[in-house]
């Protein structure tokens, strides 16, 4: 049997607890600081703006002439750019501007081209025309749709578990959100549409680990009522760590192929997930197990506080213990 | 084998069997024409695959508010003169509201105030009341209405390009609505993006209007408008719309030309680079003689004299006979045929025409390019005008070599990372990983095949889900097989391990898929395009992992053990 974590393996991962969370927090607030500093690299599809990219005979061309061509053409405000290697030959011509002079660059770069080169030697592959409006209205769709996506996962979680785990899973989710798009803004990758369904679809995603760790927590708990939660939930991620690295350890290598091979178009969406996996691996072993160890401290003490209180402690202690253990398999 | 596993075992069989053929064609390539395979259909391509055009249009619906205004306000006004009741003023107002909710201002004897109210209350429903002052009223379009002229206006545009399109030729087109005034235009396959884009943005309104030469002549109307140009300090530049500037120079030459003229231009398309290109100003009766609502057909026709084509056109009986009195009371004059508010061509009439037939010239061009600009034009007076001004929101074009490339990249790409993960769960877990290998196979080839059932469409981030949905699949795949490996620690026995193991890993596999669902859902509903097929992947791949990991992977598993039940092997090789 070959084995990636030795069973009966005690790594003590959330007696520094505080380390990581101190560590995630401030990544996190770093990452809404830079959000509103330095700010998202937006793509056409939300800030509007046209994209041509273009392919070029070999040796013809070179990107200082395409850009004096078109500029002398008309085009305001335009950038040209090389993209892939430079064997490729193929350049990215971006404009920002009114609607309807977004609509023209397209044909105006094809007369450009076409004074200097016949039909059938160069090609325009691909024009993507996004108009101000749009864009903002297509920023504003791709917000709410990653709102809602939060939100339904954040009811299926509270469903699905009690209030010890489920604000823990919905942190852990935020947490992965946020540091995969403060890697964008590090980056200053391309933020578009691809990307948000990237993201939409980590959010779907990396909920799985933590689930797997909540559960063992849970039946930990159930089994092992005598142990202290933080043994508990400690347990409870050294035994399924194997799972909750090998399984992130599959989806990596097939979305790594997806970046290392699937071209141009499909690599930051490929990027997008890499990073989330990660961030999504790290919390859910650091980050959901530890919340769930705070979060029951926290309702410990406010038991132990109302105890003292006096009358109300009996109504407050009836909830709680009225409240059914979900039942296990 | 047990009667219960012989049954799941057909039941695998005839599902996989019916996906291998649904698969087949594609994978296969066939030529669905001439083969003689049963099943003929193949995956749909996204436009990012195959290439092709993506649009999506705003539709402009300020102005048919306007006219719609228009047309109650005459109305309104005949009713109130039927029932005596007296107007002392009745306008469009114009400025001062949002573009969108235009107002008929009118003032009336107030003494008949409940009397006017009672007729607007029961036969107007189409008007509110949207302000008073003693013997005046502002009124505005009701809510109903303006529902339904917006939903009637959609629906019309896309009735018009859909008639436009299935004229020129488009294989699977789809034209849908998205939210209350957009239309989204998918053209997968097209070639002539340019000339695609042109036949379904134009409005192609046909008018014919008298031209006004009495009140100022061609040449003072120019000095009139480079007046106004100079004194207001703007003019036209290219790239502008064309129709703004229009406006612009009416809204300022207003008191300068009689109330019921308006200005309207003849363009001379410039050559393709040439930056200038020619106005020239007409001055027209604003009254619309004919419109091209009273076309019957229209067609291409080669002009004997100079091998041109123009577009000859027939009107239906009413249009003829319309254009039989107009031509009649105007000889001498000049007649402007006005297509989408410029001015193609203004002949004067020579004699009375009868019969409705007439034909609209093209400007200059090469011989190919006005063809196709004649045939075009053709089309779109057949298919007839659209009923509001369309914007281009957003426009989207692959060609077709990138799309190719985007199919080889990410078919090799998804091969890549699917077989390293095959071999990595291969050896890690041995035959048990060749059992997850197997059902991962199967799960794709079911992915496929219910793409192909559904008549969904693949896109590149779709080939990214189906890769995707492999790495997802394995986890399922993981998670039970870590269980198993732990109920065999605990000291069980292979059998009652695979047991526990599958039904203790169930909840966490049902959870993960729920959550992934929940997101792909959120996506089908926003995404657009490529994406949408991002999320119709994701989702297929959700449910054909939940029947792999928990049906087919489990009767593999149930066979597994009965072989080594067989041969009295006591351990599980996982």
């Amino acid at each position: 049997m070959l084995e990636l974590i030795r069973p009966g393996l005690q790594i003590d991962f959330v007696g520094k607890r505080r380390i990581w969370m101190t560590v995630s927090a401030i990544a996190m607030a770093a990452t809404l600081v830079l959000l509103f500093t330095k700010g998202l690299n937006y793509g056409i599809d939300f800030t509007g703006g046209a994209e041509v990219q273009i392919h070029v005979p070999a040796g013809s061309w070179d990107i200082g002439k395409l850009r004096n061509e078109l500029e002398t053409g008309g085009i305001q405000g335009l950038k040209v750019q090389q993209i892939g290697d430079a064997q490729s030959n193929q350049y990215l011509v971006k404009a920002q501007g009114h609607e309807d002079t977004l609509n023209l660059v397209a044909q105006h770069v094809r007369d450009i081209l076409g004074k200097s080169l016949k039909a059938g030697e160069f090609e325009i592959q691909r024009v993507d025309v996004v108009g101000p409006a749009a864009g903002s209205s297509l920023r504003m769709s791709g917000f709410l749709s990653m709102f809602y996506a939060l939100l339904c996962i954040l009811i299926y979680v509270t469903v699905r578990f009690d209030y010890r785990y489920s604000p823990g899973a919905v942190l852990a989710l935020l947490h992965d959100t946020i540091l995969t798009v403060g890697i964008f803004i590090l980056t200053q990758k391309q933020f578009d549409l691809q990307i948000l369904a990237a993201l939409l679809a980590l959010i779907g995603y990396s909920n799985n680990d933590t689930i797997i760790v909540y559960d063992r927590v849970r039946e930990t708990v159930h089994q092992h009522p005598e142990l202290p939660i933080d043994k508990a939930v400690n347990r409870a991620v050294n035994e399924t760590l194997g799972r909750t690295i090998l399984t992130s350890l599959c989806t990596f290598i097939t979305v790594s192929a997806l970046w290392l091979f699937g071209g141009k178009v499909i690599e930051d969406f490929a990027f997008t997930l890499m990073v989330g996996i990660i961030v999504g691996t790290y919390s859910s072993i650091f980050i959901a197990s530890s919340l769930v160890i705070v979060i029951t401290h926290y309702h410990d003490r406010r038991l132990a506080s109302g105890a003292k209180g006096g009358a109300n402690v009996a109504r407050k202690k009836k909830v709680i213990l009225v409240r059914p253990e979900p039942k296990l398999n | 084998m047990s009667r219960s596993w012989w049954g799941k075992f057909f039941l695998l069989g005839f599902i996989v069997v019916l996906s291998g053929v649904y698969v087949y064609p594609t994978l296969a390539n066939l030529d669905l024409e001439k083969t003689k395979f049963p099943f003929k259909q193949k995956i749909n391509l996204g436009l990012d695959l195959q290439g092709g055009l993506y649009l999506v249009l705003g539709v402009d619906f300020n102005k048919v508010y306007k006219d719609v205004v228009e047309r109650q306000s005459s109305s309104l006004k005949d009713r109130l003169k039927e029932k005596g009741i007296t107007v002392t003023d009745m306008k469009i107002l114009r400025d001062g509201f949002a573009p969108d909710d235009p107002r008929i201002a009118l003032d009336f004897d107030k003494t008949k105030r409940e009397e006017f109210y009672q007729i607007l209350k029961k036969e107007f429903w189409t008007l509110r009341l949207a302000g008073e002052h003693e013997g005046h009223f502002e009124l505005g379009l009701s809510h109903d209405y303006r529902a339904e002229v917006r939903e009637r206006t959609l629906n019309q545009s896309i009735e018009v390009i859909r008639n436009r399109i299935d004229e020129f030729g488009v294989s699977e087109p789809a034209i849908t609505s998205q939210g209350t005034d957009r239309i989204v235009v998918e053209l997968p396959g097209v070639r002539e993006v340019d000339r695609a884009k042109d036949l379904i943005g134009r409005t192609a309104k046909l008018e014919f209007k008298a031209v006004d030469d009495k009140t100022l002549s061609q040449v003072q109307l120019a000095t009139l408008i480079s007046e106004i140009e100079k004194a207001n300090n703007f003019t036209y530049k290219e790239g502008q719309k064309f129709s703004d500037y229009v406006r612009k120079v009416n809204d300022l030459a207003k008191g300068k030309i009689p109330n019921d003229d308006e200005i309207a231009f003849e363009r001379s398309k410039g050559l393709p680079g040439q930056a200038e290109a020619g106005r020239v100003p007409y001055l027209l009766h604003a009254k619309t003689a004919v419109t091209g609502d009273d076309l019957q057909d229209a067609s291409v026709q080669l002009d004997p004299e100079n091998r041109r084509p123009n577009v000859s056109f027939t009107l239906n009986p009413r249009g003829a006979a319309l254009f039989d009195k107009f031509t009649a009371d105007n000889i001498g004059h000049r007649l402007a045929i006005v297509l989408d508010n410029i001015v193609h061509s203004a002949p004067v009439i020579q004699s009375r025409i009868g019969g409705g037939r007439g034909q609209i010239t093209l400007g200059r061009g090469d011989g190919d390019a006005m063809m196709k600009e004649a045939k075009d034009l053709a089309i779109v007076l057949r298919a007839g005008a659209l009923p509001a001004q369309l914007d281009f929101l957003e426009q989207r074009v692959v060609g077709p070599s990138l799309g190719q490339d985007s199919i080889h990249k990410g078919a090799i790409a998804s091969v890549i990372g699917s077989v390293a993960v095959f071999i990595f769960v291969a050896i890690y877990y041995q035959t048990s990983g060749l059992i997850a290998v197997f059902s991962l196979m199967l799960n794709v080839l079911f992915v496929l095949a219910t793409l192909v059932g559904l008549e969904a469409t693949l896109t590149l981030p779709g080939i990214a889900g189906i890769a995707l949905t492999v790495g997802i699949a394995v986890d399922s795949n993981v998670v039970i097989y870590e269980r198993i490996r732990e109920e065999l620690r605990f000291g069980k026995r292979p059998g009652s391990a695979v047991e526990a193991g599958f039904q203790k890993a169930f909840r966490t596999i049902l959870d993960a898929n729920v959550t992934n669902a929940a997101a792909g859902i959120v996506l089908l509903l926003y995404g657009t395009g490529p994406i949408k097929g991002f999320a119709v992947t994701l989702l297929i791949g959700i449910m054909t992992t939940l029947f792999t990991a928990v049906f087919v992977c489990r009767l593999i598993f149930d066979i597994y053990l009965k072989y080594l039940e067989d041969r009295g092997y006591q351990t599980l090789s996982i």
